[in-house]
Protein backbone atom coordinates (compact mmCIF):
# COMPACT_ATOMS: atom_id res chain seq x y z
CA UNK A 1 0.00 0.00 0.00
CA UNK A 2 1.30 3.46 -0.79
CA UNK A 3 1.72 5.98 2.02
CA UNK A 4 -0.88 8.17 0.31
CA UNK A 5 -3.51 5.43 0.34
CA UNK A 6 -2.51 4.65 3.91
CA UNK A 7 -3.11 8.21 5.10
CA UNK A 8 -6.48 8.27 3.32
CA UNK A 9 -7.35 5.09 5.19
CA UNK A 10 -6.32 6.66 8.49
CA UNK A 11 -8.45 9.72 7.77
CA UNK A 12 -11.44 7.56 6.88
CA UNK A 13 -10.90 5.60 10.08
CA UNK A 14 -10.79 8.77 12.20
CA UNK A 15 -14.10 9.99 10.79
CA UNK A 16 -16.45 7.72 12.78
CA UNK A 17 -14.41 8.38 15.95
CA UNK A 18 -14.80 12.14 15.39
CA UNK A 19 -18.54 11.62 14.82
CA UNK A 20 -18.82 9.66 18.05
CA UNK A 21 -17.16 12.46 20.00
CA UNK A 22 -19.42 15.00 18.25
CA UNK A 23 -22.46 12.93 19.24
CA UNK A 24 -21.19 12.83 22.80
CA UNK A 25 -20.72 16.61 22.80
CA UNK A 26 -24.20 16.98 21.29
CA UNK A 27 -25.79 14.90 24.04
CA UNK A 28 -24.19 17.16 26.62
CA UNK A 29 -24.84 20.46 24.76
CA UNK A 30 -28.53 19.75 24.22
CA UNK A 31 -28.79 18.61 27.85
CA UNK A 32 -30.04 15.19 26.84
CA UNK A 33 -27.86 13.73 29.57
CA UNK A 34 -27.06 15.34 32.91
CA UNK A 35 -23.51 16.74 33.03
CA UNK A 36 -22.95 15.07 36.39
CA UNK A 37 -23.33 11.68 34.73
CA UNK A 38 -22.02 12.43 31.23
CA UNK A 39 -19.31 15.09 31.36
CA UNK A 40 -18.46 16.87 28.09
CA UNK A 41 -15.59 15.34 26.07
CA UNK A 42 -13.45 18.47 26.43
CA UNK A 43 -13.49 18.12 30.21
CA UNK A 44 -12.65 14.43 30.03
CA UNK A 45 -9.74 14.92 27.63
CA UNK A 46 -8.27 17.80 29.59
CA UNK A 47 -8.49 15.70 32.78
CA UNK A 48 -6.85 12.86 30.89
CA UNK A 49 -3.93 15.10 29.92
CA UNK A 50 -3.62 16.26 33.53
CA UNK A 51 -3.64 12.71 34.79
CA UNK A 52 -1.19 11.35 32.22
CA UNK A 53 1.67 13.39 33.68
CA UNK A 54 1.02 12.32 37.27
CA UNK A 55 3.19 9.55 38.69
CA UNK A 56 0.31 7.74 40.34
CA UNK A 57 -1.74 7.50 37.14
CA UNK A 58 1.33 6.32 35.22
CA UNK A 59 1.73 3.59 37.84
CA UNK A 60 -1.84 2.45 37.14
CA UNK A 61 -1.16 2.34 33.42
CA UNK A 62 2.04 0.38 33.95
CA UNK A 63 0.26 -2.16 36.18
CA UNK A 64 -2.40 -2.70 33.53
CA UNK A 65 0.07 -2.92 30.66
CA UNK A 66 2.29 -5.34 32.54
CA UNK A 67 -0.63 -7.71 33.14
CA UNK A 68 -1.89 -7.33 29.61
CA UNK A 69 1.49 -8.06 28.01
CA UNK A 70 2.49 -10.92 30.25
CA UNK A 71 -0.88 -12.61 29.86
CA UNK A 72 -0.90 -12.05 26.11
CA UNK A 73 2.65 -13.35 25.64
CA UNK A 74 1.90 -16.47 27.67
CA UNK A 75 -1.16 -17.01 25.47
CA UNK A 76 0.93 -16.57 22.31
CA UNK A 77 3.63 -18.98 23.47
CA UNK A 78 1.13 -21.61 24.58
CA UNK A 79 -1.31 -21.13 21.72
CA UNK A 80 1.29 -21.22 18.95
CA UNK A 81 3.22 -24.06 20.60
CA UNK A 82 0.25 -26.31 21.23
CA UNK A 83 -1.43 -25.40 17.92
CA UNK A 84 1.68 -26.29 15.92
CA UNK A 85 2.34 -29.54 17.74
CA UNK A 86 -1.30 -30.58 17.47
CA UNK A 87 -1.25 -29.95 13.72
CA UNK A 88 1.94 -31.98 13.34
CA UNK A 89 1.02 -35.00 15.44
CA UNK A 90 -2.30 -36.84 15.15
CA UNK A 91 -1.75 -38.39 18.60
CA UNK A 92 -1.27 -35.02 20.30
CA UNK A 93 -4.17 -33.62 18.31
CA UNK A 94 -6.41 -36.42 19.56
CA UNK A 95 -5.30 -35.68 23.13
CA UNK A 96 -5.69 -31.91 22.96
CA UNK A 97 -8.85 -31.66 20.88
CA UNK A 98 -11.44 -32.73 23.54
CA UNK A 99 -9.80 -30.47 26.12
CA UNK A 100 -9.97 -27.50 23.75
CA UNK A 101 -13.59 -28.33 22.87
CA UNK A 102 -14.53 -28.28 26.56
CA UNK A 103 -12.50 -25.25 27.62
CA UNK A 104 -12.82 -22.92 24.61
CA UNK A 105 -16.52 -21.99 25.02
CA UNK A 106 -16.21 -21.69 28.82
CA UNK A 107 -16.54 -18.06 30.02
CA UNK A 108 -13.06 -17.73 31.50
CA UNK A 109 -14.16 -14.91 33.81
CA UNK A 110 -16.06 -17.58 35.76
CA UNK A 111 -12.63 -18.93 36.70
CA UNK A 112 -11.60 -15.60 38.18
CA UNK A 113 -12.84 -16.21 41.74
CA UNK A 114 -10.95 -19.50 41.77
CA UNK A 115 -7.86 -17.82 40.33
CA UNK A 116 -8.05 -15.14 43.01
CA UNK A 117 -8.13 -17.74 45.77
CA UNK A 118 -5.36 -19.69 44.11
CA UNK A 119 -3.01 -16.89 43.01
CA UNK A 120 -3.96 -13.95 45.22
CA UNK A 121 -5.06 -10.41 44.49
CA UNK A 122 -1.83 -9.29 42.77
CA UNK A 123 -0.66 -9.58 39.19
CA UNK A 124 -0.78 -13.37 38.92
CA UNK A 125 -4.54 -13.86 38.99
CA UNK A 126 -5.11 -11.18 36.34
CA UNK A 127 -2.32 -12.46 34.13
CA UNK A 128 -3.74 -15.95 34.36
CA UNK A 129 -7.20 -14.74 33.35
CA UNK A 130 -5.84 -12.73 30.41
CA UNK A 131 -3.79 -15.70 29.23
CA UNK A 132 -6.74 -18.09 29.57
CA UNK A 133 -9.00 -15.85 27.52
CA UNK A 134 -6.50 -14.93 24.80
CA UNK A 135 -5.21 -18.49 24.44
CA UNK A 136 -7.99 -20.11 22.45
CA UNK A 137 -8.30 -17.80 19.44
CA UNK A 138 -4.51 -18.00 19.05
CA UNK A 139 -4.42 -21.76 19.47
CA UNK A 140 -7.29 -22.41 17.08
CA UNK A 141 -6.01 -20.14 14.32
CA UNK A 142 -2.49 -21.56 14.66
CA UNK A 143 -3.87 -25.08 14.39
CA UNK A 144 -5.95 -24.13 11.37
CA UNK A 145 -3.05 -22.36 9.65
CA UNK A 146 -0.57 -25.13 10.37
CA UNK A 147 -2.87 -27.91 9.19
CA UNK A 148 -3.71 -26.21 5.89
CA UNK A 149 -0.12 -25.59 4.74
CA UNK A 150 0.25 -26.47 1.07
CA UNK A 151 1.69 -29.98 0.83
CA UNK A 152 4.01 -29.05 -2.02
CA UNK A 153 5.81 -26.44 0.09
CA UNK A 154 6.68 -29.23 2.50
CA UNK A 155 7.71 -31.54 -0.35
CA UNK A 156 9.87 -28.85 -1.90
CA UNK A 157 11.71 -28.36 1.40
CA UNK A 158 12.13 -32.09 1.99
CA UNK A 159 13.54 -32.57 -1.51
CA UNK A 160 15.98 -29.74 -0.83
CA UNK A 161 17.28 -31.75 2.12
CA UNK A 162 15.31 -30.49 5.12
CA UNK A 163 14.90 -33.34 7.61
CA UNK A 164 11.34 -34.20 8.59
CA UNK A 165 11.75 -32.95 12.18
CA UNK A 166 12.84 -29.50 10.99
CA UNK A 167 9.89 -29.06 8.60
CA UNK A 168 7.69 -27.74 11.42
CA UNK A 169 9.97 -24.79 12.18
CA UNK A 170 11.30 -24.11 8.70
CA UNK A 171 8.14 -24.49 6.62
CA UNK A 172 4.96 -24.96 8.64
CA UNK A 173 5.54 -22.07 11.07
CA UNK A 174 6.36 -19.41 8.46
CA UNK A 175 3.66 -20.70 6.11
CA UNK A 176 1.05 -20.53 8.90
CA UNK A 177 2.14 -17.03 9.93
CA UNK A 178 -0.81 -15.13 8.36
CA UNK A 179 -3.25 -17.28 10.29
CA UNK A 180 -1.21 -17.12 13.51
CA UNK A 181 -1.05 -13.32 13.40
CA UNK A 182 -4.80 -13.07 12.82
CA UNK A 183 -5.26 -15.14 15.96
CA UNK A 184 -2.81 -12.89 17.84
CA UNK A 185 -4.76 -9.82 16.81
CA UNK A 186 -8.00 -11.23 18.19
CA UNK A 187 -6.10 -12.37 21.28
CA UNK A 188 -4.73 -8.88 21.85
CA UNK A 189 -8.16 -7.24 21.73
CA UNK A 190 -9.47 -9.86 24.14
CA UNK A 191 -6.47 -9.23 26.42
CA UNK A 192 -7.31 -5.50 26.58
CA UNK A 193 -10.91 -6.25 27.52
CA UNK A 194 -10.13 -8.95 30.04
CA UNK A 195 -7.38 -7.15 31.92
CA UNK A 196 -9.71 -4.20 32.44
CA UNK A 197 -12.55 -6.45 33.48
CA UNK A 198 -10.40 -8.32 35.99
CA UNK A 199 -9.20 -5.06 37.50
CA UNK A 200 -12.78 -3.85 37.78
CA UNK A 201 -13.89 -6.98 39.59
CA UNK A 202 -11.15 -7.22 42.18
CA UNK A 203 -7.96 -5.21 42.27
CA UNK A 204 -5.99 -2.68 44.24
CA UNK A 205 -4.52 -0.92 41.23
CA UNK A 206 -4.71 -0.68 37.43
CA UNK A 207 -7.00 1.29 35.11
CA UNK A 208 -10.03 -0.90 35.80
CA UNK A 209 -9.61 -0.27 39.50
CA UNK A 210 -9.38 3.52 38.88
CA UNK A 211 -12.71 3.37 37.06
CA UNK A 212 -14.47 1.41 39.80
CA UNK A 213 -13.12 3.75 42.50
CA UNK A 214 -14.38 6.79 40.58
CA UNK A 215 -17.77 5.17 40.00
CA UNK A 216 -18.19 4.37 43.68
CA UNK A 217 -17.60 8.03 44.53
CA UNK A 218 -19.72 9.36 41.63
CA UNK A 219 -16.75 11.08 39.95
CA UNK A 220 -18.09 10.92 36.38
CA UNK A 221 -15.05 12.63 34.81
CA UNK A 222 -12.59 10.32 36.56
CA UNK A 223 -14.67 7.39 35.42
CA UNK A 224 -14.24 8.29 31.77
CA UNK A 225 -10.49 8.90 32.00
CA UNK A 226 -9.41 5.26 32.43
CA UNK A 227 -11.96 4.22 29.81
CA UNK A 228 -10.45 6.54 27.23
CA UNK A 229 -6.96 5.49 28.32
CA UNK A 230 -7.58 1.78 27.74
CA UNK A 231 -9.12 2.53 24.32
CA UNK A 232 -6.08 4.56 23.35
CA UNK A 233 -3.76 1.84 24.61
CA UNK A 234 -5.70 -0.72 22.59
CA UNK A 235 -5.41 1.48 19.53
CA UNK A 236 -1.65 1.88 19.94
CA UNK A 237 -1.05 -1.82 20.62
CA UNK A 238 -3.13 -2.81 17.61
CA UNK A 239 -1.17 -0.39 15.44
CA UNK A 240 2.11 -1.89 16.69
CA UNK A 241 0.87 -5.41 15.97
CA UNK A 242 -0.33 -4.29 12.55
CA UNK A 243 3.13 -2.89 11.79
CA UNK A 244 4.76 -6.15 12.88
CA UNK A 245 2.23 -8.02 10.75
CA UNK A 246 2.90 -6.00 7.60
CA UNK A 247 6.61 -6.61 8.05
CA UNK A 248 6.36 -10.32 8.77
CA UNK A 249 3.82 -10.96 6.01
CA UNK A 250 5.40 -8.73 3.38
CA UNK A 251 5.81 -11.69 1.03
CA UNK A 252 2.28 -13.04 1.41
CA UNK A 253 -0.26 -12.16 -1.28
CA UNK A 254 -3.14 -11.19 1.00
CA UNK A 255 -1.16 -8.98 3.40
CA UNK B 1 8.54 -44.70 -35.73
CA UNK B 2 9.78 -47.25 -33.28
CA UNK B 3 7.15 -48.30 -30.82
CA UNK B 4 8.30 -50.26 -27.83
CA UNK B 5 6.42 -52.09 -25.12
CA UNK B 6 6.79 -50.89 -21.56
CA UNK B 7 8.92 -53.77 -20.33
CA UNK B 8 12.05 -52.13 -18.99
CA UNK B 9 14.38 -54.85 -20.27
CA UNK B 10 13.23 -54.25 -23.82
CA UNK B 11 13.57 -50.49 -23.87
CA UNK B 12 16.36 -49.35 -26.13
CA UNK B 13 18.72 -46.47 -25.56
CA UNK B 14 17.01 -43.39 -26.88
CA UNK B 15 18.22 -40.32 -28.65
CA UNK B 16 21.61 -39.26 -29.87
CA UNK B 17 24.87 -41.10 -29.28
CA UNK B 18 25.97 -41.01 -25.65
CA UNK B 19 28.10 -42.96 -23.21
CA UNK B 20 26.84 -46.45 -22.43
CA UNK B 21 23.48 -45.87 -20.78
CA UNK B 22 23.15 -46.65 -17.11
CA UNK B 23 19.79 -46.84 -15.46
CA UNK B 24 19.07 -43.76 -13.33
CA UNK B 25 15.51 -44.62 -12.37
CA UNK B 26 14.00 -48.07 -12.32
CA UNK B 27 10.29 -48.39 -11.74
CA UNK B 28 9.49 -52.00 -11.12
CA UNK B 29 5.90 -53.33 -11.15
CA UNK B 30 4.57 -50.33 -9.28
CA UNK B 31 0.89 -50.22 -8.39
CA UNK B 32 -0.87 -47.56 -6.37
CA UNK B 33 -4.21 -47.98 -4.66
CA UNK B 34 -5.92 -44.98 -3.07
CA UNK B 35 -8.65 -45.23 -0.46
CA UNK B 36 -11.35 -42.82 -1.50
CA UNK B 37 -14.63 -42.02 0.19
CA UNK B 38 -16.70 -42.55 -2.97
CA UNK B 39 -15.04 -45.63 -4.44
CA UNK B 40 -13.53 -47.67 -1.66
CA UNK B 41 -10.34 -48.73 -3.43
CA UNK B 42 -9.17 -46.85 -6.46
CA UNK B 43 -6.41 -48.35 -8.56
CA UNK B 44 -4.54 -45.25 -9.75
CA UNK B 45 -1.51 -47.05 -11.17
CA UNK B 46 -1.42 -50.64 -12.30
CA UNK B 47 1.81 -52.58 -12.71
CA UNK B 48 4.03 -49.82 -14.06
CA UNK B 49 7.53 -50.80 -15.13
CA UNK B 50 9.85 -48.29 -16.69
CA UNK B 51 13.56 -47.69 -16.81
CA UNK B 52 14.97 -44.22 -17.38
CA UNK B 53 18.58 -43.94 -18.37
CA UNK B 54 21.03 -41.47 -16.96
CA UNK B 55 20.79 -38.20 -18.84
CA UNK B 56 17.57 -39.03 -20.68
CA UNK B 57 14.73 -36.59 -21.14
CA UNK B 58 11.55 -38.61 -20.72
CA UNK B 59 8.02 -37.24 -20.93
CA UNK B 60 4.91 -38.84 -19.56
CA UNK B 61 1.75 -38.19 -21.53
CA UNK B 62 -1.74 -39.34 -20.78
CA UNK B 63 -5.32 -38.28 -20.12
CA UNK B 64 -6.19 -36.45 -16.93
CA UNK B 65 -6.40 -38.72 -13.90
CA UNK B 66 -4.29 -41.54 -15.38
CA UNK B 67 -1.78 -41.26 -12.55
CA UNK B 68 1.03 -39.19 -14.07
CA UNK B 69 1.48 -37.04 -10.98
CA UNK B 70 1.21 -40.06 -8.72
CA UNK B 71 4.00 -41.79 -10.63
CA UNK B 72 6.18 -38.68 -10.33
CA UNK B 73 5.46 -38.41 -6.59
CA UNK B 74 6.49 -42.03 -6.15
CA UNK B 75 9.83 -41.34 -7.82
CA UNK B 76 10.12 -38.20 -5.69
CA UNK B 77 9.62 -40.27 -2.56
CA UNK B 78 6.62 -38.17 -1.53
CA UNK B 79 4.23 -41.10 -1.91
CA UNK B 80 5.16 -44.71 -1.32
CA UNK B 81 3.71 -47.23 -3.76
CA UNK B 82 1.18 -49.80 -2.60
CA UNK B 83 3.21 -52.51 -4.31
CA UNK B 84 6.34 -52.76 -6.42
CA UNK B 85 9.35 -50.55 -6.01
CA UNK B 86 11.09 -47.57 -7.50
CA UNK B 87 14.85 -47.19 -7.44
CA UNK B 88 17.19 -44.34 -8.11
CA UNK B 89 20.76 -45.33 -8.97
CA UNK B 90 19.97 -48.84 -7.78
CA UNK B 91 18.73 -47.75 -4.36
CA UNK B 92 15.09 -48.20 -3.39
CA UNK B 93 13.33 -44.87 -2.93
CA UNK B 94 11.88 -44.45 0.55
CA UNK B 95 11.94 -40.69 1.06
CA UNK B 96 12.53 -37.44 -0.81
CA UNK B 97 16.16 -36.52 -1.33
CA UNK B 98 18.26 -33.83 -2.98
CA UNK B 99 19.20 -36.21 -5.80
CA UNK B 100 15.63 -35.78 -7.12
CA UNK B 101 14.39 -32.22 -7.50
CA UNK B 102 10.68 -31.54 -8.11
CA UNK B 103 9.23 -28.62 -10.07
CA UNK B 104 5.47 -28.29 -9.64
CA UNK B 105 2.81 -26.70 -11.82
CA UNK B 106 1.81 -24.53 -8.82
CA UNK B 107 5.44 -23.33 -8.39
CA UNK B 108 5.25 -23.94 -4.60
CA UNK B 109 7.69 -21.11 -3.86
CA UNK B 110 8.11 -20.09 -0.22
CA UNK B 111 6.04 -16.89 -0.04
CA UNK B 112 7.97 -15.59 2.98
CA UNK B 113 11.29 -15.69 1.13
CA UNK B 114 12.57 -13.46 -1.64
CA UNK B 115 13.70 -14.85 -5.00
CA UNK B 116 17.24 -15.06 -3.64
CA UNK B 117 16.04 -16.60 -0.38
CA UNK B 118 14.08 -19.25 -2.26
CA UNK B 119 17.01 -20.19 -4.49
CA UNK B 120 19.46 -20.20 -1.58
CA UNK B 121 17.25 -22.49 0.48
CA UNK B 122 18.56 -25.76 -1.01
CA UNK B 123 22.28 -24.99 -0.87
CA UNK B 124 21.89 -23.75 2.72
CA UNK B 125 20.12 -27.00 3.64
CA UNK B 126 23.00 -28.86 2.04
CA UNK B 127 25.41 -27.07 4.36
CA UNK B 128 26.90 -24.67 1.81
CA UNK B 129 28.24 -21.52 3.52
CA UNK B 130 25.99 -18.46 3.22
CA UNK B 131 28.33 -16.35 1.10
CA UNK B 132 29.01 -19.21 -1.28
CA UNK B 133 25.34 -20.20 -1.49
CA UNK B 134 24.47 -16.61 -2.28
CA UNK B 135 27.04 -16.34 -5.06
CA UNK B 136 25.85 -19.61 -6.62
CA UNK B 137 22.24 -18.58 -6.33
CA UNK B 138 22.81 -15.18 -7.91
CA UNK B 139 24.50 -16.90 -10.85
CA UNK B 140 21.54 -19.29 -11.21
CA UNK B 141 19.04 -16.46 -11.04
CA UNK B 142 20.95 -14.75 -13.82
CA UNK B 143 20.97 -17.97 -15.82
CA UNK B 144 17.18 -18.27 -15.69
CA UNK B 145 16.96 -14.65 -16.83
CA UNK B 146 15.89 -12.96 -13.60
CA UNK B 147 18.89 -10.78 -12.83
CA UNK B 148 17.67 -7.72 -10.96
CA UNK B 149 14.78 -9.57 -9.33
CA UNK B 150 16.80 -11.12 -6.47
CA UNK B 151 15.02 -9.15 -3.77
CA UNK B 152 11.50 -9.47 -5.15
CA UNK B 153 8.97 -11.64 -3.40
CA UNK B 154 7.23 -14.37 -5.43
CA UNK B 155 3.92 -12.49 -5.28
CA UNK B 156 5.56 -9.65 -7.20
CA UNK B 157 6.43 -11.90 -10.18
CA UNK B 158 4.45 -13.14 -13.17
CA UNK B 159 3.65 -16.85 -13.57
CA UNK B 160 6.50 -17.42 -15.99
CA UNK B 161 8.96 -15.67 -13.69
CA UNK B 162 7.75 -17.71 -10.73
CA UNK B 163 8.34 -20.92 -12.64
CA UNK B 164 11.87 -19.75 -13.51
CA UNK B 165 12.52 -19.15 -9.83
CA UNK B 166 11.12 -22.58 -8.99
CA UNK B 167 13.44 -24.16 -11.57
CA UNK B 168 16.42 -22.20 -10.20
CA UNK B 169 15.52 -23.19 -6.65
CA UNK B 170 15.56 -26.85 -7.65
CA UNK B 171 18.71 -26.62 -9.80
CA UNK B 172 20.48 -24.89 -6.89
CA UNK B 173 20.93 -28.13 -4.95
CA UNK B 174 22.19 -30.00 -8.02
CA UNK B 175 19.69 -32.84 -8.25
CA UNK B 176 20.66 -35.58 -10.67
CA UNK B 177 17.03 -36.04 -11.64
CA UNK B 178 14.51 -33.30 -12.36
CA UNK B 179 10.90 -34.28 -11.71
CA UNK B 180 8.68 -31.81 -13.50
CA UNK B 181 4.89 -32.03 -13.12
CA UNK B 182 3.26 -29.95 -15.84
CA UNK B 183 5.67 -27.14 -15.00
CA UNK B 184 4.52 -24.98 -17.89
CA UNK B 185 0.85 -25.96 -17.73
CA UNK B 186 -0.28 -22.74 -16.09
CA UNK B 187 1.56 -20.44 -18.50
CA UNK B 188 0.48 -18.71 -21.70
CA UNK B 189 1.66 -20.13 -25.03
CA UNK B 190 4.42 -17.61 -25.58
CA UNK B 191 5.92 -17.90 -22.10
CA UNK B 192 5.60 -21.66 -22.34
CA UNK B 193 7.65 -21.74 -25.57
CA UNK B 194 10.36 -19.55 -24.09
CA UNK B 195 10.61 -21.67 -20.98
CA UNK B 196 10.75 -24.85 -23.07
CA UNK B 197 13.70 -23.41 -24.98
CA UNK B 198 15.43 -22.33 -21.80
CA UNK B 199 14.88 -25.71 -20.19
CA UNK B 200 16.36 -27.44 -23.25
CA UNK B 201 19.39 -25.14 -23.19
CA UNK B 202 19.99 -25.91 -19.53
CA UNK B 203 19.51 -29.61 -20.21
CA UNK B 204 21.91 -29.61 -23.19
CA UNK B 205 24.49 -28.10 -20.87
CA UNK B 206 24.47 -30.54 -17.98
CA UNK B 207 22.32 -33.42 -19.23
CA UNK B 208 20.39 -34.12 -16.07
CA UNK B 209 17.89 -36.92 -16.17
CA UNK B 210 14.45 -35.35 -16.62
CA UNK B 211 11.08 -36.91 -15.96
CA UNK B 212 8.57 -34.49 -17.41
CA UNK B 213 4.78 -34.77 -17.06
CA UNK B 214 2.70 -32.91 -19.59
CA UNK B 215 -0.66 -32.78 -21.33
CA UNK B 216 0.82 -31.34 -24.48
CA UNK B 217 1.86 -33.74 -27.26
CA UNK B 218 3.74 -30.94 -28.90
CA UNK B 219 5.75 -30.18 -25.81
CA UNK B 220 6.51 -33.85 -25.18
CA UNK B 221 7.84 -34.45 -28.70
CA UNK B 222 9.80 -31.21 -28.79
CA UNK B 223 11.60 -31.84 -25.50
CA UNK B 224 12.00 -35.59 -25.14
CA UNK B 225 14.15 -38.54 -26.05
CA UNK B 226 11.30 -40.79 -25.08
CA UNK B 227 7.58 -40.31 -24.64
CA UNK B 228 5.68 -42.61 -22.30
CA UNK B 229 1.99 -42.85 -23.20
CA UNK B 230 -0.31 -43.80 -20.37
CA UNK B 231 -3.94 -44.87 -20.39
CA UNK B 232 -6.56 -44.39 -17.76
CA UNK B 233 -8.52 -46.48 -15.26
CA UNK B 234 -6.34 -48.05 -14.12
CA UNK B 235 -3.24 -46.05 -15.04
CA UNK B 236 -1.07 -48.18 -17.28
CA UNK B 237 1.79 -47.59 -19.66
CA UNK B 238 0.33 -47.90 -23.15
CA UNK B 239 3.43 -47.35 -25.19
CA UNK B 240 6.93 -45.96 -25.03
CA UNK B 241 7.93 -44.00 -28.10
CA UNK B 242 11.51 -43.06 -28.93
CA UNK B 243 11.75 -39.58 -30.36
CA UNK B 244 14.56 -39.78 -32.85
CA UNK B 245 15.12 -36.14 -33.67
CA UNK B 246 18.47 -34.37 -33.83
CA UNK B 247 19.67 -32.14 -31.01
CA UNK B 248 20.10 -29.34 -30.25
CA UNK B 249 16.52 -28.76 -31.27
CA UNK B 250 15.17 -25.49 -32.56
CA UNK B 251 11.45 -25.09 -32.43
CA UNK B 252 11.20 -23.18 -35.70
CA UNK B 253 13.17 -25.83 -37.55
CA UNK B 254 11.32 -28.72 -35.96
CA UNK B 255 7.91 -27.34 -36.84
CA UNK B 256 8.87 -27.72 -40.51
CA UNK B 257 10.43 -31.14 -40.03
CA UNK B 258 8.15 -33.93 -41.37
CA UNK B 259 9.56 -36.39 -38.82
CA UNK B 260 8.51 -34.09 -35.99
CA UNK B 261 5.09 -33.64 -37.55
CA UNK B 262 4.66 -37.39 -37.87
CA UNK B 263 5.51 -37.98 -34.22
CA UNK B 264 2.98 -35.36 -33.16
CA UNK B 265 0.21 -36.71 -35.39
CA UNK B 266 0.88 -40.35 -34.48
CA UNK B 267 0.85 -39.61 -30.77
CA UNK B 268 -2.27 -37.48 -31.06
CA UNK B 269 -4.03 -40.37 -32.83
CA UNK B 270 -2.95 -42.66 -30.04
CA UNK B 271 -4.32 -40.14 -27.56
CA UNK B 272 -7.69 -40.21 -29.33
CA UNK B 273 -7.73 -44.02 -29.15
CA UNK B 274 -7.00 -43.89 -25.43
CA UNK B 275 -9.71 -41.30 -24.89
CA UNK B 276 -12.27 -43.43 -26.71
CA UNK B 277 -11.17 -46.50 -24.77
CA UNK B 278 -11.42 -44.43 -21.60
CA UNK B 279 -15.10 -43.73 -22.14
CA UNK B 280 -15.96 -47.41 -22.27
CA UNK B 281 -13.16 -49.35 -20.60
N1 LIG C 1 -4.23 -38.62 -2.32
C1 LIG C 1 -5.14 -39.24 -3.10
N2 LIG C 1 -6.20 -39.85 -2.54
C2 LIG C 1 -7.11 -40.49 -3.31
N3 LIG C 1 -7.06 -40.56 -4.65
C3 LIG C 1 -6.04 -39.95 -5.26
C4 LIG C 1 -5.03 -39.25 -4.53
N4 LIG C 1 -4.15 -38.74 -5.42
C5 LIG C 1 -4.60 -39.12 -6.62
N5 LIG C 1 -5.72 -39.84 -6.56
C6 LIG C 1 -6.45 -40.44 -7.68
O1 LIG C 1 -5.53 -41.12 -8.47
C7 LIG C 1 -5.78 -40.89 -9.84
C8 LIG C 1 -4.53 -40.35 -10.51
O2 LIG C 1 -4.27 -39.06 -10.01
P1 LIG C 1 -3.08 -38.18 -10.59
O3 LIG C 1 -3.13 -36.88 -9.89
O4 LIG C 1 -1.82 -38.93 -10.49
O5 LIG C 1 -3.50 -38.01 -12.11
P2 LIG C 1 -2.81 -37.16 -13.25
O6 LIG C 1 -2.56 -38.10 -14.38
O7 LIG C 1 -1.65 -36.41 -12.71
O8 LIG C 1 -3.97 -36.16 -13.66
P3 LIG C 1 -3.83 -34.68 -14.23
O9 LIG C 1 -3.34 -34.81 -15.62
O10 LIG C 1 -5.22 -34.14 -14.17
O11 LIG C 1 -2.88 -33.95 -13.34
C9 LIG C 1 -6.98 -39.97 -9.92
O12 LIG C 1 -8.11 -40.73 -10.21
C10 LIG C 1 -7.09 -39.38 -8.55
O13 LIG C 1 -8.43 -39.19 -8.22
MG1 LIG D 1 -1.23 -34.34 -12.38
Amino acid sequence: MTSRALSTDVLLGLLPIALLIALWQGLVSFELAPVALLPPPGLVFSRLLQQLVTFSFQQEIIATLFRLFTGFLIAVALGVGVGMVAAASPAINATVRPLVRVLAPLPKVALYPALLLLLGFGHESKIALVAADALFPILLSTYYGASTVEQKLIWSAMAAGTPRREILLKVVLPAAMPSILTGCRIGLVISCIVVFLAEMITSTDGLGHVLITAARTFQAVDMFVPLITISLLGLILNALLQAARSYLLRGFPEA
Amino acid sequence: MKVLPSRSSEVATPGPARQPATAMIEIDHVSQVFQTSARKDHLALSDISLTIEDGAFVSILGPSGCGKSTLLYIVGGFVSPTSGSAKVKGKTITAPGPDRGPVFQEFALFPWKTVLGNVMYGPRQQGVRATEAEAQSRALIEMVGLKGYENFFPKELSGGMKQRVALARTLAYHPEVLLMDEPFGALDAHTRTRLQNDLLNIWERDRKTVLFVTHSVDEAVFLSDKVVMMSRSPGRIRQVIDIDLPRPRRRTELLLDPRYQKYVVDIERMFDDIDEAGVNP
